[in-house]
């Protein structure tokens, strides 16, 4: 670690890493668009240009993403030298950039358009038209580029090369009329496309799926943790107004994620988004299953578990570790034993993020001492218990439908999940949260700890978990007074 | 002009110049085996390079020695390293290293071998622009001649000394002549120059130590070899040493390429060596080294063709490629071409030189065809100054901005009227084209 000066304040810097990163680490703020930390820098779209002073010499106008820290080096990025050097910079950015910002899905958090703000440069000098190119240019299944949007900062060409480390987008042509094209005008392949357009600083690469969905100034923004597999990556859930989940995006996250997430737990919107959901407690009346107060659903519960001793709960792998500790608890109390279900490989698994393992949270559960178990040992075990206590969002589904209708009379089926059940056996089904409407903790597959944060509200006649458990530990209100 | 020694071009004027025979004839092969069989130590080669303060000719103009000196010590660094020959000669005006290539590629070939033997590089890229066809096949055919001769290849000359010398095609590109964007071109990738630093000498070719120097550079090390460093040192003026090979077009009555001392006007250049201005006319401006250098008035003729005299005038020698514009031309129209050009050879990497090339470009077609704007002057100044100097990775957007901020300064009257009038003043064709010679 070397002492530099930034902005007349002295800070620790990695002589090894650029100095922009030492910048940004201490707080201040450097434009920039090439650069990104988790890419090698090219030092091409020249726009963090800072006024660097290294021993007597007169201070030097440099870009900061290829400039290293050294010792005693005094970096003034606010001085009116490099100022004006950036003004410079913006304007050429600008020159051909269609400034469509009012029909730009990046509009509200491009950083063209923020530096742009900040520089107040609102007169353009040219009297030609911009350049003119595809506006829509589909880059496979999950990308669209606008060609007259990008300003060619290779972030995608380099992304493509580092990360996936399979070569899949260059800059084709040179000078002014460069674009960026995939070779032979493929479409694009892989489990990690969409990083792309989170990377672009501008509204070039979109999403097909987040085109025109919404304006990015009305998204609620939590970070949370993508449960679609053990890796756990950290991210970001935004949601709508209305309470429509509208995009995960990655959240940097060095020790697990770095910058990155795939396209699977990227685009996996079915399950929060599900239309039918089980948003009433549900007990087994002579109509079969009808909606009832929270309370009566779990006071049929309650009899349930005081009934049939020597049930078995089966936690779904999307709990949490709070929620396994409690249904652990729970379990215990009552005689019964608690597993999870251990859902198999899903055959996405790569050498970069994806495990593979569709269990979010198994480690974390392990650790609590559940065992896990697989479906069809389930089909065995659950033949055989009294009661059987399902516990968690899309335990039926990972259990499997037709095992849970298929089983026997004589065992008495409770089901705690957000879908509304089909099995014979259920008696009574509670609705729970989905991972986006609950707060807790997954431990990944290195152990890692990743939060869940509640975005949006759950519906009404739903409840967390613990709610529940805690609501069965205690007498009803009725019976107590 | 007084008689001078010339050695550069001598050899270029004999019957099959490009043929190991009259190569060696003429005394070739020399310079190396005295190297070689001395033996003369490689720090020997390069003190005799510093002591004949030769100065690359590839524009810059960065002492040869010097450069060679930067490489790494072997017994610290062992790595491999590479000499690189840049004969992707594109600048406009600029053709003297293709009379070497085709008239005299054992002299090359001679040069690249002793370089790579002072430096300790295994191997020598020869990278000639795509276009030179007759270039390639001469040093490759030269190349065939040498190895067959035992001149190239594993022990040469019998000795210790192993090289390769490989030659390259390029596809057609002026910014692969950058000597980065050369070596990411030489390793098969988009010829996009690097950051610097790291320098060529600690990480060039596949990361490896590697020397960049010019055809002509490279052609005058086995006479500076054979003859000592303290002869070349004796010729020319102060910090200029030698001869230079002077490549003049435009509107001049004989253009060629000429093997000129330091220390000549350009006036006697023109007027002696190239036969005058053509069609009895005057010379407006011209530049002395290609067309990235700021352009001088004609009237500044007098000026000495050296590094440093060229300074007083704004200039400086480049590639020593004079290009004689008449009074008949118009200078939007010139500038329209030279801005067209960079427009077009731009890599694209850096935002400036990306947007600022065709941006220059677009507004001196606009002067030239009679549609300026009020602004467009100042506007080309500012741009110009956004763009250079140091302001990217490489100088090519510096190329554009030299002779953009010369033309305004010094031609302000003529631009500023072909606006006002919102027409030309000077009369179709606005620039005529010398034939091929």
């Amino acid at each position: 670690m070397v002492k530099i000066t930034v902005n007349g304040r002295q800070v620790e810097a990695d002589p090894k890493q650029p100095l922009i990163a030492a910048c940004h680490g201490s707080g201040v703020e450097v434009p920039n668009y090439c650069y990104h930390p988790g890419l090698t820098p090219v030092g091409s779209c020249r726009i963090c240009q800072v006024e660097v002073q290294q021993g007597t010499a007169p201070g030097r106008v440099m870009v900061a993403c290829r400039t290293y820290p050294a010792e005693g080096m005094v970096v003034n990025t606010e001085s009116a030298k490099a100022h004006d050097t950036r003004r410079e910079c913006l304007e050429f950015l600008l020159k051909n950039h269609p400034l469509d910002c009012p029909i730009c899905d990046k509009a509200g958090e491009c950083d063209l358009q923020d530096y742009t703000y900040d520089e107040g440069q609102a007169a353009g000098r040219t009297h030609e038209p911009r350049r003119e190119l595809e506006k829509r240019h589909s880059l496979g299944d999950v990308i669209v580029l606008d060609q007259e949007r990008c300003i060619l900062c290779s972030r995608c060409v380099r992304f493509f090369e580092e990360v996936p480390k399979k070569a899949q987008l260059t800059i084709a042509d040179l000078g002014s009329r460069s674009v960026v094209a995939t070779f032979g005008d493929r479409p694009l392949t892989g489990n990690y496309q969409g990083n792309i357009a989170d990377l672009c600083p501008v509204g070039a690469l979109t999403l097909k799926k987040f085109r025109f969905q919404a304006r990015v100034w009305n998204l609620v923004k939590q970070a949370s943790t993508c449960p679609e597999c053990s890796r756990g990556c950290s991210i970001q859930v935004e949601v709508l107004r209305g309470g429509e989940v509208k995009r995960f995006r990655p959240r940097e996250n060095r020790a697990v994620n770095g910058w990155w997430m795939c396209d699977t737990g990227r685009f996996a919107f079915a399950h929060v988004n599900a239309p039918n959901r089980l948003a009433h407690a549900l007990v087994r009346g002579d109509a079969g299953l009808v909606p009832v107060p929270i309370e009566e659903g779990q006071a049929a519960l309650r009899a349930l578990l005081a009934e049939r001793r020597g049930a078995l709960f089966v936690l779904s792998p999307f709990c949490t570790v709070e929620e396994g500790r409690a249904l652990q608890a729970l379990a215990q109390r009552h005689g019964a034993t608690a597993v999870f279900v251990s859902p198999g490989p899903n055959g996405l698994k790569d050498d970069l993020l994806h495990t593979g393992d569709p269990a979010p949270n198994r480690r974390g559960l392990s650790e609590l001492g559940l065992a896990a178990a697989t479906s069809a040992e389930l089909a065995t075990r659950m033949g055989a218990a009294p009661l059987v206590v399902l516990a968690g969002e899309r335990v039926a589904e990972l259990v499997g439908r037709e095992r849970l209708a298929a089983l026997p009379t004589g065992v008495a089926l409770a089901v705690l999940d957000c879908e509304v059940p089909t099995a014979r056996a259920c008696v009574v089904a509670l609705g729970v949260p989905t991972w986006v409407e609950r707060s807790g903790t997954y431990v990944n597959v290195d152990g890692q700890r990743g939060p869940l944060s509640a975005v949006k509200p759950a519906p009404a006649g739903v409840r967390a978990l613990l709610r529940h458990v805690a609501d069965l530990e205690q007498a009803p209100l009725g019976a107590r007074s | 002009m007084k008689p001078f020694p010339t050695w550069l071009l001598d050899r270029t004027k004999l019957a099959d110049s490009h043929t190991l025979a009259t190569y060696k004839k003429a005394g070739g092969y020399q310079a190396l085996e005295k190297v070689l069989k001395q033996p003369l130590a490689p720090a020997d080669v390069i003190q005799e390079l510093k002591v004949s303060e030769l100065r690359g000719r590839g524009g810059a103009g960065f002492p040869t020695g010097m450069k060679w000196s930067f490489m790494p010590d072997p017994a610290k660094d062992p790595r491999p390293r590479y000499l690189a020959i840049n004969a992707d000669e594109s600048e406009p005006g600029t053709c003297k290293d293709r009379v070497l290539m085709e008239r005299d590629p054992h002299g090359l070939i001679e040069g690249a071998l002793i370089a790579c033997y002072a430096i300790r590089a295994q191997a020598a890229y020869i990278y000639v622009r795509g276009e030179y066809r007759l270039s390639y096949q001469r040093c490759q055919a030269a190349l065939d001649e040498a190895r067959a001769a035992g001149l190239l290849g594993k022990n040469i000359l019998g000795t210790d000394f192993s090289c390769e010398v490989h030659m390259h095609k390029g596809a057609g590109a002026y910014i692969c002549g950058e000597e980065t964007g050369l070596m990411e071109s030489l390793e098969g990738k988009r010829g996009h120059p690097r950051p610097k630093p790291p320098f060529p000498a600690m990480f060039g070719l596949w990361g490896q130590p590697t020397t960049v120097n010019n055809v002509e550079t490279i052609f005058n090390v086995p006479f500076i070899v054979a003859r000592g460093g303290a002869w070349h040192a004796g010729i020319g003026t102060k910090g200029s040493k030698g001869n230079f090979l002077c490549g003049i077009s435009g509107h001049v009555n004989k253009p060629g390429v000429y093997e000129l001392p330091f220390g000549v006007t350009a006036r006697a250049i023109v007027d002696e060596v190239a036969g005058g201005v053509w069609k009895g006319r005057q010379c407006k401006a011209w530049f002395p080294g290609g067309s990235s250098c700021s352009l001088v008035r004609g009237e500044d003729l007098d000026v000495v063709l050296d590094h440093d005299s060229l300074k007083t005038k704004g200039s400086s020698l480049g590639t020593a490629a004079m290009v004689i514009i008449d009074d008949h031309t118009s200078i939007a129209r010139v500038m329209e071409i030279i801005a067209r050009f960079y427009d077009h050879e731009s890599c694209g990497q850096c935002s400036q030189c990306r947007e600022g090339t065709q941006w220059l470009a677009q507004i001196f077609h606009r002067i030239a065809t009679g549609h300026g704007q009020p602004d467009d002057l100042a506007t080309l100044e500012s741009l110009a100054q956004g763009m250079a100097p140091g302001k990217t990775i490489c100088a090519l957007s510096d190329a554009a901005a030299i002779p953009t901020l010369s033309a305004v300064r010094l031609f302000r009257d003529e631009l500023a009227a072909c606006i006002r009038e919102q027409r030309d003043p000077i009369p179709y064709p606005r620039v005529e084209y010398a034939g091929a010679h």
